[in-house]
């Protein structure tokens, strides 16, 4: 082929082929650890679905059964955040992005179901855990602005805020089938406040923006079961019996 | 939606004010970056419009291109300027809506530089360029991925050169004699290792005659065949992959341009230019 003295110094390619190598094997690494959260929180994803099965009264035990899984996760997270604190965020962090959500996710439900700051007692439903309090969980900063290290965004956090109100949704219909007719109201109502914040946001066309759209269908049809079990009377009254 | 009704009941209403108002800081940097950009994108365009009317080689841009073209490299280095301080610290690498101005721009510099020089502009250069053209803070990053996918678009605008020289001057633009035995041999020991070893046989060859575009488009070939886009998820091995193929094309037309004039091109009657319009593509501009 052509002579190779004049037009391209090859050493221009040698070198940007080296700094493209190196981002893939940061990437890689990054990959490793975002495919073992998510396994985890798989786990956790499993343990806590057995909320859909069990009556308020024996959910301490699921809640229990969790607390391996969220330790999982949270060192499988304090691994991921010391090796991504080392590049710049925003070049890698679609390799996790989607783990960390699901991860809080499930935080969140946990949280609403009463895992945090549980106390022996009664298992108490409806607790909203603010970003702060999930970064406490997890152990990371959240929503940084002064500087370039791992932590937990806004937008993380309000794609688990959606994944908590589809999941809900469900829920308010499998209490029903439990017998459970107070906690479809409990549910209506929080996911009723969680939409109205959602509409003062002015999301751009995005993927959070085409989510947060079809929450109001959630809302929707938590509202159907509310209407189903007022209209067979059978809402408890309120400060009723028990 | 009841909006104003249900605002107040809601007690994450304050979490949610909170949100709002860092996602619009947010939304407010993008739309900047966009309108940079895209403001980057047209004035690139056109410098690389101005600079097709040239027919040299190896020379000073002509006076008329850097009058008229003058007012874009100011354009550019505004919009740049503009958005430097939302591109820093956690925000870098935030907005990849710059990319497309980069490489445009990429495309517009290293055309100029190879017009003026008839090399290929480094990536630590047209790096450095971009930064001083950010102004006296922080400075815009242009990436090695822009750089790449701005030289595959350069290949494009070499091709288009070629095909006019040779409609109008029925010949392929080519540089001065060129440089002593000496440079030549000291840009080598510089490049290192594996090139060296075809020098001593290619040299008096090359002394004879100057380098033309045809070959310093086979050698920026050969260069961007070997690059390795390394993850296949990534969007950028896709870049690479589509741009690969336009890129041989175009120099694939070039060498039929040449071909066609050298074969018709003794018969030639005054006046004669190859037949290459059908096929002078378009296309390569437009994608």
């Amino acid at each position: 082929m052509a002579q190779q003295s004049g037009m391209v110094d090859p050493a221009v390619f040698q070198d940007l082929q080296a700094r493209v190598d190196e981002d893939a094997a940061v990437r890689d690494e990054l990959k490793a650890f975002a495919q073992t959260l998510e396994k985890q929180t798989r786990n956790l994803s499993f343990v806590l679905s057995r909320a859909h099965s069990t009556p308020i009264a024996n959910l301490s035990t699921v809640l229990e059964a969790a607390e391996t899984p969220i330790q999982n996760v949270v060192e499988t997270i304090g691994k991921l955040s010391a090796s991504a604190s080392k590049v710049p965020y925003y070049k890698f962090n679609n390799t996790w992005t989607r783990q960390t959500q699901d991860a809080t996710f499930n935080l969140l439900l946990w949280g609403w179901l009463g895992g945090y700051q549980r106390d022996a007692g009664q298992v108490k439903n409806g607790r909203l855990l603010t970003i702060e309090e999930v970064g406490q969980i997890l152990n990371i900063p959240v929503n940084l602005k002064d500087r370039d290290s791992f932590h937990l965004t806004i937008e993380e956090y309000l794609h688990a805020l959606v994944s908590l109100v589809e999941e809900l949704s469900r829920l308010a219909r499998n209490s029903v089938t439990l017998g459970d007719y107070e906690r479809p109201l409990l549910i209506n109502q929080f996911v009723k406040d969680l939409l109205a914040g959602f509409q003062i946001l002015n999301l751009k066309n995005d993927s959070l923006r085409r989510r947060s759209d079809g929450l109001k269908y959630k809302v929707k049809e938590v509202e159907d079961v509310v209407y189903d079990i007022s209209l067979r009377n059978l809402v408890p009254a309120k400060g009723g019996e028990n | 939606m009841a909006d104003s009704n249900e605002t107040p009941s809601s007690p994450f209403m304050p979490m949610f004010e909170e949100f709002r108002k860092e996602l619009d800081e947010h939304h407010d940097r993008r739309e900047r970056v966009i309108k940079a950009s895209r403001d980057v994108t047209a004035s690139s365009k056109k410098i690389i419009f101005t600079l097709q009317r040239i027919r040299t080689l190896g020379a000073t841009i002509p006076a008329f291109a850097t009058k008229n073209n003058a007012q874009y490299w100011e354009t550019i280095q505004k919009q740049y300027q503009s958005i430097a301080t939302d591109v820093q610290g956690i925000n870098a690498y935030r907005y990849p809506q710059i990319t497309g101005g980069n490489q445009e721009f990429m495309e517009a510099l290293s055309f100029q530089h190879y017009l003026e020089n008839q090399t290929l502009i480094s990536y630590e250069e047209a790096r450095s360029k971009v930064a001083s053209m950010s102004g006296e803070g922080p400075d815009v990053l242009l990436t090695p991925e822009d750089y790449i996918l701005g030289i595959f678009d350069m290949i494009g605008e070499l091709m288009r050169f070629s095909i006019t020289c040779i409609a109008t001057n029925g010949k392929l633009p080519a540089g001065r004699v060129k440089k002593t035995a000496k440079s030549v041999s000291g840009d080598g020991a510089q490049n290192g290792d594996q090139m060296d070893v075809d020098q001593p046989d290619s040299k008096p060859t090359e002394e004879a005659e100057p380098r033309n575009v045809l070959s310093d488009l086979r050698e920026i070939r050969l260069q961007l065949e070997m690059f390795e886009a390394p993850d296949e998820e990534e969007k950028f091995y896709a870049e690479v992959e589509r741009k690969m193929s336009v890129m041989r094309q175009c120099v694939n037309k070039v060498e039929k341009a040449l071909y066609s004039l050298t074969v018709r091109g003794k018969e030639r009657p005054k006046g004669w230019v190859p037949d290459v319009r059908e096929e002078r593509p378009t296309a390569v501009e437009g994608y």
